[in-house]
């Protein structure tokens, strides 16, 4: 934060726009951060969770006693002990903390123990009988849909979490007009988030007060306050959710997990505190990542360019509990639109209950995979009309202010420019085309919500609220319930506020997350806090500026209008010399004591969505955020490895409020995109997730990682906290479909099918040659009985226009009778 | 939280006071760097050990000598004491290389040679936790009855992943020196691996390696790739260690050495059909055959079997091309 000075006078502090160091950084950076493992908590017991080998099956009994009677163990809790069941959409609570009845995957938490040692917990949890029948268990979307499977739950019959189905405008007519038509079904391997810390809660009850306090690693601890109060049978008001320090989030904990509630009712039970610190594997198991998805995509282009109809049916494989999935799937068809203009879109997205973990609200949330099979398909089309990819994203963009065909309003729209700076950026003109053998440049574009519009707990009120308190100290407290997790929010909070206030932002403090001392807030979640907490806190600001210049005016005896406030000082004009803020502050004090003002924000009702159909509020926002990519990779054709070389981002998040934190959130989602397109995949053996641990779930390393050039892109939204929008999530999609072109360019291959680890590009590429020899052969007889070419269709593979070179020697270019 | 279980530390400075040790705690293992053992252990991979011996201190294990083109490590030298030895490097620059290319810094300042040739086979039925492999019924390597990789089969594939092994096995008169309890042995490297997953070294419970040594034939040319998904910490998915001899435009020896794809490192037959003449295309294709007859990667790995032969197929006809011409 730059103070600039002139003259003398003392100036107004302008923390707005500039690189700004995080303000929790000297904690992290130098260790003194407590995460919820670290919290100091003498005596606290040791907690442990007995998981279900089994994939499907109904329990008869579970037999606690020999655990129960172990020296040391001084708790153990079944489903017998919580008949509450929990969930974050209201419409959809159908988990236990511990299974009750049946397990459904194989991970599921089936008991807990709480014990004054690790090593005295994993003993009782072996001494633990559970007896069970096991049931047919579908680990795959087809196997949980196929006719004659039993229901995962009873209220969702046919294992369907959700069908959504709409038409907006009249594909057919769109389809019939459109000058070329193409369909391709993607499919993209499921993800975990991977982040860095493990799930840990720490749970102290005291029996006395019949109290409870729980630290949380959450993205959410008010829907964890409203969890423990329903699965514990609490009043809301004897609970107190602290949320510590947070090693990472992107979606894993933007719901109640059971491990704070089992950690909870272990700490009942034993009366005391206990410690629940899960393991690599068990995080992982508990899961909340993005589905394995498949997308069937149609999409007609006009000659120009210009998109005539979009048909997209996918299929999310969604775990065996509801959790976010409805919001998943409906994302998935919501955010079709609102990047480009769009008409006439058919959408039919199933969310399916299968015996997996369950799947959640992922970074980039329901929109990544239909994003990247959207831009592969849009790219592979515009390459068959002989458009540039540049060209045909132009020829689609959107005249903002507007409001889509399905209700979503977008006041602020910076693709343009995002277009144009990585066009420039990247050497596209000039090195398009022009690369050596097996070196490619790809593109592709991608948005994103900054703050759903409504909260999945509908209360009516304020979607944010911020308190201020200023004492005799001078300092200004921020409370916020606004849950720092590591991106930033607490430093753009403080940066709002001072930015209004002008003060120095020593002054400033902020207190984050613990609901004995903040107000209530949502969580961080769907990109929300920036725009909707910020605008809070800037309300808030500027209430508190009020109170202080009527005070100043008091003092000075001038009228309010007439002070001057330049953050330290208050002054009633230049030669004035004026009243500290110290002055000030005291000043107002000796009228109220000590002030607490307020601010509130709410989405404006225009930005709340349609009734086009069920569920077309989500995907609703108050802006949306911009994003386009060039991604330049090299192939090695024989080995099938491909190699991210650059990575060029523009990303339009409204107003940069900090730069420092928007090119770390956008160099963050490059790379997490990077991870998913390249390498990432949670595999299953028999239902068993193969991969839960970071040798095998296969994030990338700095070794792996391009440079990633950031451009920053302002388009002022005019409800955005000084025109912000979002910033951690719109840059990740555009990734895989960039990924994916720049392969094509490289060696003229249209990868359908994620990530493009060697392997799936080897076999890719072998398939390509077979059917390269076998049209030949094909055209060989074809031609002898006078029927050019009349079997080959256009292969996998085929590109018109593909670059000469050993890329295209087994390519379907040839065999399309495309020039070499 | 995954609990490590408890042991006794020890600490012997000789190889006679290994022994004594090893000979009164029957149930001891010896303790390298670690960057193996602890990660089974930490899984509840094996019984855990009442005891573990740390070798680190022992003289006998320290120290690379290089008489010539003669070369001896202890089994006790850090990966990266070996990657940054400049005798290795100029005169073993296969082995240096395969050296550096294991995993991250970190696992190289930890991580040791005799480590490195007695590593672990892994395969993704078997390196996960205690509670996974029961749910799955455990496996032939370790406490169950079938092979999920080969569901027929009598005998373990799990991997050997060693980078090490294959670039030593190229040279000539690669042995390791062998202590036990009952006295020392040299063994041909060649025979410290058994070819069985399960019981993949031919050392009894209280060996230990003490040291590695080689030969360079002077005109050797020597070298080692492999080929991963990541650049850094990821086992290999195929490696491969050649060694060339050129005269004039003809290749007059040839040794390859695979890894990560055959429960042991793999030393392929035949090579000698390829020498006499010049390196020609007919001699690729002669040397793709003996990899794909040899090389007999299974699906220990995410990573198809079928993928992991093709690739040591590539890997190895591009470093034998790389040697043979000398860029």
């Amino acid at each position: 934060m730059t103070e600039a000075s002139s003259e003398g006078a003392p100036a107004r502090v302008r923390a707005i726009g500039e690189y700004v160091p995080l303000v929790d950084g000297p904690d992290k950076v130098s260790g003194r951060a407590h995460y919820t493992a670290d919290l100091p908590a003498a005596g606290a017991l040791a907690g442990r969770i007995l998981r279900s080998p089994w994939g499907h099956a109904a329990i008869r009994s579970v037999d606690t006693s020999e655990a129960q009677a172990l020296p040391g163990v001084r708790a153990v809790v079944t489903g017998a002990d919580c008949d509450h069941t929990f969930g974050v959409l209201p419409i959809a609570m159908h988990e236990y903390p511990l299974a009750r009845g049946r397990v459904r995957y194989r991970g599921e938490a089936i008991a807990a123990v709480a014990a004054d040692d690790d090593a005295t917990a994993a003993r009782a949890l072996a001494l633990i009988r559970v007896e069970v029948e096991e049931l047919p268990a579908y680990y795959t979307a087809e196997a949980a849909l196929a006719p004659g499977a039993i229901d995962l739950h009873e209220k969702r019959p046919g294992n369907l979490e959700r069908d959504v189905e709409f038409e907006i405008g009249d594909l057919d007519a769109a389809l019939a007009g459109a000058d070329l038509v193409r369909e391709k079904t993607y499919r993209c391997a499921e993800v975990c988030q991977a982040q860095m810390e493990m799930h840990a809660a720490l749970a102290d009850y005291d029996p006395e007060r019949g109290r409870l306090t729980v630290h949380a690693s959450t993205q959410v601890p008010y829907y964890v306050h409203l969890m423990l109060a329903r699965c514990l049978d609490l009043e809301k008001s004897r609970i107190r959710v602290v949320k510590p320090h947070i090693g990472g989030g992107f979606g894993c904990r933007t719901e109640t997990l059971h491990v704070e509630i089992v950690c909870a009712l272990l700490a009942r039970k034993a009366g005391g505190a206990v410690r629940l610190v899960t393991t690599r594997e068990e995080t992982f198991l508990t899961h909340r990542g993005r589905p394995e998805q498949s997308v069937r995509l149609k999409l007609g282009l006009r000659r120009d360019g210009r998109i005539a109809g979009v048909e997209c049916e996918t299929v999310q494989r969604g775990g065996a509990y509801s959790g976010y999935g409805i919001v998943t799937i409906l994302y998935s068809g919501s955010l079709l639109y609102a990047l480009y203009h769009l008409e006439h879109v058919r959408y039919r997205g199933r969310r399916v209950l299968t015996n997996t973990p369950p799947c959640g609200a992922m970074r980039g949330h329901g929109t990544v995979n239909v994003r990247f099979a959207f831009e592969a398909l849009l790219d592979e089309m515009a390459a068959e009309l002989g458009l540039d990819p540049f060209a045909v994203r132009r020829a689609n963009l959107i005249d903002a202010p507007a409001v889509t065909a399905n209700d979503l309003l977008v006041n602020s729209y910076g693709l343009p420019e995002c277009l144009d700076r990585v066009e420039a950026a990247s050497g596209w003109r000039e090195r398009r085309g022009r690369l050596p053998a097996g070196r490619g440049l790809g593109m592709a574009c991608s948005h994103y919500v900054s703050g759903a519009s409504k909260p999945v707990h509908w209360t009516g009120e304020p979607h944010a609220t911020v308190h201020l308190k200023l004492d005799f100290d001078g300092s200004v407290v921020i409370l916020t319930g606004a849950p720092e997790i590591g991106q930033g929010s607490s430093t753009v909070l403080v940066q709002c506020v001072t930015e209004v206030l002008g003060v120095d932002p020593g002054r400033i403090r902020i207190v984050a997350s613990d609901s004995e001392v903040t107000p209530k807030d949502n969580g961080a979640y769907s990109s929300r806090v920036t725009v909707m907490v910020g605008n809070a806190a800037i309300q808030a600001a500027e209430r508190l500026l009020g109170t202080l210049t009527e005070a100043a005016a008091r003092e000075l005896e001038v009228s309010p209008g007439d002070v001057e406030v330049l953050g330290e000082v208050y002054r009633a004009g230049s030669q004035d010399r004026g009243l500290t803020f110290d002055e000030v502050a005291a000043a107002a004090l000796r009228e109220s004591g000590t002030i607490t003002v307020k601010g509130n924000f709410s989405t404006p009702v225009e930005a709340q969505g349609g009734r086009k159909y069920r569920g077309a509020t989500v995907g609703s926002s108050t802006g949306y955020s911009y994003a386009a990519q060039v991604v330049e990779v090299s192939v090695d054709e024989e080995t099938g490895q491909v190699t991210v070389e650059r990575v060029w981002v523009a990303h339009d998040c409204g107003k940069a409020l900090n730069r420092l934190a928007v090119e770390g959130q956008v160099q963050g989602s490059v790379w997490m995109g990077m991870g998913q397109a390249m390498s990432e995949e949670t595999g299953y053996a028999n239902g068993l997730l193969s991969a839960p641990n970071m040798l095998d779930y296969r994030v990338p390393t700095i070794a792996d990682s391009p440079p990633i050039d950031v451009q920053i892109v302002e388009s002022n939204d005019p409800l955005g906290p000084f025109g912000a929008k979002e910033a951690g999530e719109g840059s990740l999609a555009g990734f895989l479909p960039a990924l994916t072109s720049a392969v094509a360019d490289a060696v003229a291959l249209r990868m359908d099918e994620l990530p493009v680890t060697p392997d799936r590009v080897w076999r890719a590429l072998e398939r390509r040659r077979r059917e390269a020899e076998r049209a030949a052969r094909t055209k060989r007889r074809g031609a002898g009985n006078g029927e050019p070419g009349s079997a080959s269709g256009p292969g996998p593979g085929a590109e018109p226009g593909a670059k000469p070179g050993p890329a295209t020697r087994a390519g379907g270019g040839r065999a399309n009778g495309a020039p070499p | 939280m995954n609990v490590l279980p408890e042991w006794e530390l020890m600490a012997p400075e000789s190889i006679d006071e290994v022994r004594a040790l090893r000979a009164h705690h029957p149930g001891s293992r010896f303790l390298g760097g670690g960057t193996d053992l602890v990660v089974n252990l930490r899984r509840g991979i094996g019984d855990p050990p009442a005891a573990l011996i740390d070798i680190s201190r022992v003289a006998e294990m320290k120290g690379i000598s290089v008489d010539g083109e003669r070369l001896r490590v202890g089994a006790g030298v850090t990966i990266r004491e070996l990657a940054d030895d400049p005798r290795v490097r100029a005169g073993f620059p296969g082995l240096a290389a395969a050296a550096r290319s294991i995993a991250g810094p970190t696992h190289r300042h930890m991580g040791t040679v005799g480590g490195n040739l007695c590593l672990d086979t892994r395969c993704i039925y078997y390196n996960q936790s205690e509670w996974w492999r029961a749910a799955n019924r455990y496996c032939l390597k370790y406490g169950g009855e079938i092979c999920h990789v080969a569901p027929k089969s009598r005998v373990c594939y799990a991997t050997f992943s060693g980078d090490l092994a294959p670039a030593l096995a190229i040279l000539d008169a690669a042995e390791v020196e062998v202590a036990g309890v009952e006295g020392a042995r040299t063994l041909p490297l060649e025979s410290l691996h058994t070819g069985d997953g399960e019981r993949y070294l031919a050392l009894e419970p209280d060996e230990l390696v003490v040291a590695v040594r080689a030969r360079r034939p002077a005109a050797l040319r020597t070298g080692y790739d492999k080929v991963r998904v990541r650049r850094s910490i990821d086992y290999p998915l195929a490696g491969v260690a050649a060694g060339v001899v050129r005269e004039g435009d003809r290749l007059t020896d040839l040794r390859l050495a695979f890894t990560g794809t055959n429960p042991r490192p793999l030393r392929l037959r035949g090579t000698e059909a390829l020498c006499g003449g010049p390196l020609d295309d007919a001699g690729m294709e002669r040397l793709s055959g003996l990899v794909r007859r040899q090389v007999m990667a299974m699906r220990t790995t995410f990573t198809s079997g079928h993928y992991r032969r093709h690739a040591a197929g590539v890997l190895a006809r591009r470093l034998v091309r790389r040697l043979f011409d000398g860029v």
